[in-house]
């Protein structure tokens, strides 16, 4: 990742202080690392969870790095790289899949200009980010919105009987749309 | 406000009817994360708007789901005294004229789905008010028929939000009696009397897992709900736990009460954040009103539970996996025993269950399990909910008696399949169940019998597949999950479900074999048997349910490398082309015609198509349902392309040098003699392609001219004979021969062709009108379809009265009245079943009736009534009414008592047609029970050496693009058989043109023929349509999407 030497956690302050509350927050409780993990990576701006932060952590609550890295890698829910400024999420649930999905994820990695090689993981499980970092294109096992297949989520609002269309309106919107500052 | 006694709990009560039975009007809308997703949200603000500036004082809040997804967003509208009425679908532009109605106290006009009089929430009453008599009860509505609602009690109809609305309908009310009681042990005899099994999947008895867990000694002890609904498909934990928190913490708190629990954790998917909201707000309250924390009801009891967000495993579904993901570990499961109940979170004794499994707690309690056991089936009591989705029409949450036949959720509840396409089969208990196919959906839904077919209950997901869900891709995508969800532990499911996935892929790019199908059928069983925890046992059973049951969709990859349904990309070209009983190359020709190519553009049409004149008028266009242009506007009109193309040549000057040129294309001379029996569109196409090869090919025909339906049974309006002889000119200059007036059987012997040829190929048709069995088909003036439209074609003198009715509903029954009405008859068409199960064309059910006949549906034929000189009188028919579904997924028709009577003095049958049974007993072939040649599906092989077989001989009575295609499937298989070498692929010339798609959908509409006016083409036999312009065909050229472009390869 970035730096192969960090003996020393180089988080600022204020990260630090962040992550020592939510460690009083949770302490002894079931699913602590996993409450934990969850809450500093959405405090975190590009929604991911950096090595340093996971060093730092793995220092506090006196877990060996080796079991956070594993538990980190182990769930879907958490991103070691950092997401693009929109996430679009489909779904690839069994309702999704025969109704379309799969043709739609074909069709949104070709308008992204994602290849073979962008994809992290395998076919339904998929996280990619642009280079420029604007878009992030990850797949759920499903939403349990098999009412409203084909369920795409832009931003985590979810669209409803999604087809190329619409979504390549939806995107091209988002892509015309200002950039963060 | 804290509840301590009988008093302050009553005082609670009292505080949640006055929130649901107010003195005012009262609207709730349902808000669960479905109905949200379709706009609920912006239809709760619209009414909170209006309401406040109309200063209507009207009570407004949010409930959650009621069930029905298909129609959200559900508005609950309740006026004092009245039915509590549930609208459904609607809009924000619709809220003003709701309020105008409720405030003069009306129901709405429209949209409103049913009404709820009173309510049996199980633990309490609820009594709404009578009245709107014309308004459907809820359980009338087809969707709610036959539900039963147990878990679903509260849901869509409290508010989720509010305590007091949930104690108002009985909750909390069992853990007051149990806590009141002080007798844990008779809590748990309960449940077990109940025979209450586990819902997560695996269905194991609860009360039992619960006395385990009583026993255990610790210092500590655990309960689990496990919220971590992962199964693809399935959402009905969700929406439990959207609609009704509490339910589920009430029966936590029993569970922690009677097993000596003090702790509860429910493990939530991070994937539901409404629940996870709605879930913390309810533990807050619940804490608030002191009936969890610390002195619960001031019974001294004391239980907390605590949420906790899952990051994503679909293994943590695995109860020793979920265990080791809250001790912060991976979600890797662990061997059993020792099970949670002995040694589980951090080694104190654990109970998990299912969500929905808690929501059964309080009813038992409090109706106790004799009320219990009285719905579902002996060994699986109770209710289950499913989530019935895919390709279905109304889908949604659905709560049955365990049992339940699956038609029953099909066809009743779910209202059979979408845009008119055949239900295939449903797929039960996601990643870990199987496939049932259609001919058992008669099986009853419970834990036994689903998994003695090799599926599974789960969860309760329940996915409806159609005629385009392709089986081996449906294995295909369960093994890609769970391949990718694997926790990688144990090695049968790690390695063994990556060479599945491998194996399956193999299949879906048409590479497999048949030694493929074996080694996959030997490892699945493998990795059920060997692997350490469910996920790998039961991943294999959606590849070996859709072997056992869609083995011949494998087989149609392995040996034809096909996927019917048009799933495997890689094994088609495009949609269209994979529908195209011919497999036409559908997008080259709009290309070339694109370019303004007409000549190759012909040349790759004829190619493909023997008979693209014809075809192009008659065809029954398979491709126009596949279009993925339909997702945009309409499907290209892409039938009608292809005869304007063939018509722009036929009737051009370039006839001779095109026809020239694909007689040219003909192959040596290889030595062989082939015979073809019947000269129809399948003998006819098999000849064209078999001299092509170089063959030497005669066609045998009993009639004096080619062409077989195409000329005998197809009316002149519809294909014009003129057009039919210039493509059978095409066929002749390419080298065809015919031999006329000779019928096989009476001229000519099957002996003697086995010794005169080197292989035979039979297309005889089938030109047996089948007979209905009915008083009076002996009169004169009855006669069957065929024979008439024959007659009429060779111009013979038919005696046709003024008054014609026509029974049956195929493309026959409509031919037969569109040429009675041009003869000058008056003509009703009396068709059994319903105007969407016609077999014929729409478009030319349609024109028939714009030409004025007229069609009665749901009605059979009784009895013809005869003249006393035995001629046509009238004709008796019994209306019919729409009964079960059966095995073409039509609804039966059911006779009724009702007779009509319609005189008349000619009834033309027209309800089907068979093989000539005579000569198929005489050709000593082997004949299946249906009369048809039996024949190999692959190589289209008869019992007989040398001899083949295709068309309506082998599927009866299809359609002419169907015959064509057996026509030339028998062709490239003969071929082989005959050369001992592939030789197919030569006969086909490459094209150039254009791999780029459109960067725009064009923005062109679709266009259709113009027809004649109605009453001019009825008076007259000129074809009744006129194609495409140039211009328009161009445009129709334009609109395709090129999905043959992939990546920017071909």
């Amino acid at each position: 990742m970035n730096s192969p030497t960090l003996s020393e956690p180089r988080l600022r302050p204020q990260e630090q202080e962040f992550i020592d509350r939510l460690i009083v927050k949770y302490h002894g409780s079931p699913g602590m690392l996993l409450s934990l993990l969850e809450e500093i990576q959405e405090s975190q701006p590009n929604k991911y969870l950096p090595m340093e932060v996971l060093e730092y952590l793995a220092s506090r609550i006196d877990v060996p790095r080796a079991q956070i890295y594993s538990v980190a890698t182990f769930y879907s829910l958490f991103n070691l790289k950092p997401q693009g400024e929109h996430t679009v999420c489909i779904c690839r649930g069994t309702a999704c899949h025969t109704r379309g999905s799969r043709s739609l994820l074909e069709r949104l990695k070709l308008q992204l200009g994602f290849k073979e090689e962008d994809e992290e993981g395998s076919a339904d499980k998929l996280s990619a980010t642009t280079p420029d970092r604007r878009f992030t294109l990850r797949t759920v096992a499903c939403f349990g919105q098999c009412a409203l297949a084909p369920v795409v989520e832009v931003d985590h609002a979810i669209l409803s009987h999604v087809n190329e269309r619409t979504l390549e309106r939806e995107i091209e919107t988002l892509r015309k749309g200002s950039r963060k500052a | 406000m804290r509840i301590v006694d009988l008093s302050t709990f009553n005082a609670a009560r009292e505080a949640g009817l006055a929130k649901l039975l107010p003195r005012k009007p009262r609207i709730a809308i349902g808000m669960g994360t479905c109905g949200s997703g379709n706009g609920a949200e912006g239809v709760y603000h619209a009414f909170s708007d209006a309401i406040d500036n109309l200063g209507l004082g009207f009570q407004l809040s949010r409930t959650g789901c009621f069930g029905f997804c298909a129609e959200e967003p559900l508005v609950n509208l309740w006026l004092p005294g009245k039915p509590l009425l549930i609208m459904r679908r609607v809009r924000q532009s619709m809220v003003p004229g709701i309020l105008d109605d409720m405030a003069a106290g009306r129901v709405p006009s429209d949209r409103v789905l049913c009404k709820i009089e009173e309510w049996d929430h199980i633990t309490a009453g609820m009594k709404y008010g009578a009245g709107f008599p014309e308004i459907p009860h809820w359980h009338e509505v087809p969707f709610f028929k036959g539900q039963k609602k147990i878990v679903l009690r509260n849901c869509g109809l409290i508010s989720p939000d509010d305590i007091e609305e949930y104690i108002a309908v009985g909750g909390y009310q069992a853990l007051y009696k149990v806590l009141i009681d002080g007798n844990p042990g008779a809590v748990i005899e309960q449940i077990k009397a109940s025979k209450l099994r586990g819902r997560g999947g695996a269905g194991y008895q609860t009360g039992i897992k619960w006395e385990f867990l009583r026993k255990a000694r610790a210092d500590r002890k655990y309960v689990i709900c496990n919220a971590d609904e992962g199964d693809p498909g399935a959402y009905m934990n969700r929406n439990e736990i959207e609609s009704d928190p509490h339910s589920l913490l009430e029966g936590m708190i029993i569970a922690g009460y009677v097993m000596e629990a003090t702790q509860g954790i429910i493990y939530v998917r991070a994937e539901y954040p409404l629940a996870v909201h709605r879930l913390t707000l309810a533990i807050e309250q619940a804490k608030e009103y002191g009936l969890l924390g610390d002195n619960i009801l001031g019974r001294g009891f004391h239980f907390d539970i605590q949420l906790v967000e899952g990051a994503g495993a679909f293994v943590c579904g695995e109860e020793t996996a979920l265990i080791r993901s809250l001790e912060g570990k991976a979600g890797r499961p662990t061997p059993r025993p020792p099970y949670p109940a002995e040694k589980g979170l951090w080694g104190y004794p654990t109970n998990i269950n299912n969500v929905e499994t808690w929501y059964n707690v309080a009813p038992i309690v409090i109706k106790g399990p004799a009320w219990f056991t009285e719905t579902g089936s002996p060994k699986s009591p109770g209710t289950k909910v499913f989530s019935l989705v895919g390709k279905i029409r109304s889908t949604g949450l659905v709560e049955m008696p365990l049992g339940t036949p699956l038609k029953t959720f099909v066809y009743d509840i779910g209202e059979g399949g979408t845009e008119d396409r055949a239900i295939k089969a449903v797929q039960t208990g996601g990643p870990s169940g199987g496939c049932i196919p259609q001919e058992m959906f008669d099986t009853p839904v419970d834990y036994e019998t689903l998994a003695q077919i090799g599926s599974i209950m789960g969860s309760g997901g329940m996915v409806v597949m159609d005629e385009d869900n392709c089986m081996v891709d449906v294995a295909r995508y369960f093994v890609e999950f769970t391949h990718s969800e694997s926790c990688g532990k144990c090695v049968p499911c790690r390695i063994g479900l990556d060479k599945a996935l491998h194996i399956l892929n193999r299949f879906t790019r048409g590479e497999a074999t048949e030694g493929d199908l074996a080694t996959l059928d030997e490892l699945s069983r493998m990795i059920r048997d060997t692997s350490l925890c469910g996920l790998g046992q039961s991943a294999p059973n959606p590849v070996l349910t859709t072997i056992r049951h869609f083995r011949h969709e494998f087989e149609d990859h392995i040996r034809a490398g096909r996927c019917r349904a048009g799933v495997c990309e890689e094994l088609a070209l495009s949609p269209c082309e994979n529908s195209c009983p011919l497999h036409m190359n559908i997008p080259r020709f709009l290309q070339l015609l694109k370019e303004d190519r007409l000549e190759e553009a012909f040349e790759s049409v004829v190619i493909d198509n023997p008979l693209p004149a014809s075809t192009g008028r008659v065809c029954q266009h398979p491709c126009d349902d596949r279009c993925r242009r339909k997702a945009i506007d309409e499907s290209v009109n892409m039938r009608e392309v292809h005869r304007h193309i063939a018509d722009s040549i036929y009737f051009s000057d370039r006839f001779d040098a095109l026809a020239a040129k694909v007689a040219s294309r003909c192959m040596a001379s290889t030595g062989k003699k082939v015979a073809i029996v019947g000269g129809g569109p399948t003998g006819i196409s098999c000849a064209y392609y078999m001299t092509l090869l170089g063959h030497d090919v005669m066609v045998y025909d009993s009639n004096p001219e080619a062409g077989g339906m195409l000329r005998y049974a197809l009316p002149e309006y519809r294909l014009p004979k003129a057009v039919l002889d210039r493509e059978l000119e095409l066929i002749r200059r390419v080298g065809v021969k015919f031999t006329f007036n000779t019928k096989i059987g009476d001229e000519i012997s099957l002996n003697e062709l086995d010794a005169l040829y080197d292989a035979i190929f039979l297309s005889i048709g089938t030109w047996k009108e089948s007979w209905v069995y009915l008083p009076g088909t002996e009169l004169k003036g009855v006669m069957p379809a065929l024979n008439f439209l024959e007659a009429v074609a060779k111009t013979e003198p038919v005696a046709l009265g003024r008054r014609v009715i026509v029974i049956g509903g195929g493309n026959a029954a409509i031919d037969s009245a569109r040429t009675a009405l041009r003869m000058g008859s008056r003509v009703t068409i009396v068709y059994r079943r319903e105007r969407k199960d016609m077999p014929a064309i729409p478009e030319e059910t349609e024109a028939a009736e714009a030409e004025g006949a007229e069609i009665v549906f749901l009605a059979t034929p009784h009895r013809i009534v005869g003249t006393g000189d035995g001629r046509v009188q009238a004709i008796e028919v019994v209306k019919t009414r729409p009964g079960e579904y059966d095995a073409s997924g039509r609804r039966r028709p059911i006779p009724t008592d009702e007779i009509q009577r319609f005189d008349c003095d000619t009834v033309v049958l027209a309800v089907g047609e068979t093989v000539d049974l005579d000569f198929a007993r005489a050709s000593g072939l082997k004949i299946k029970d249906d009369g048809t040649v039996e024949v190999d599906r692959y190589t289209l092989e008869t019992s007989r050496g040398k001899f083949y077989a295709g068309g309506d001989l082998i599927t009866g009575a299809s359609n002419v693009s169907n015959a064509m295609g057996y026509g030339k499937k028998a062709a490239r298989t003969i071929d082989q058989r005959l050369m001992g070498v592939r030789r197919w692929e030569d006969l086909f010339p490459e094209f150039e043109y254009s791999l780029t798609p459109p960067a725009h959908p064009s923005e062109s509409g679709r266009h259709t023929v113009t027809e004649l006016p109605a009453a001019d083409r009825a008076r007259s036999f000129r074809e009744a349509t006129v194609g495409l312009t140039e211009v328009e065909a161009l445009e129709e050229c334009s609109r395709c999407l090129r999905c043959d472009i992939r990546n920017g390869n071909h």
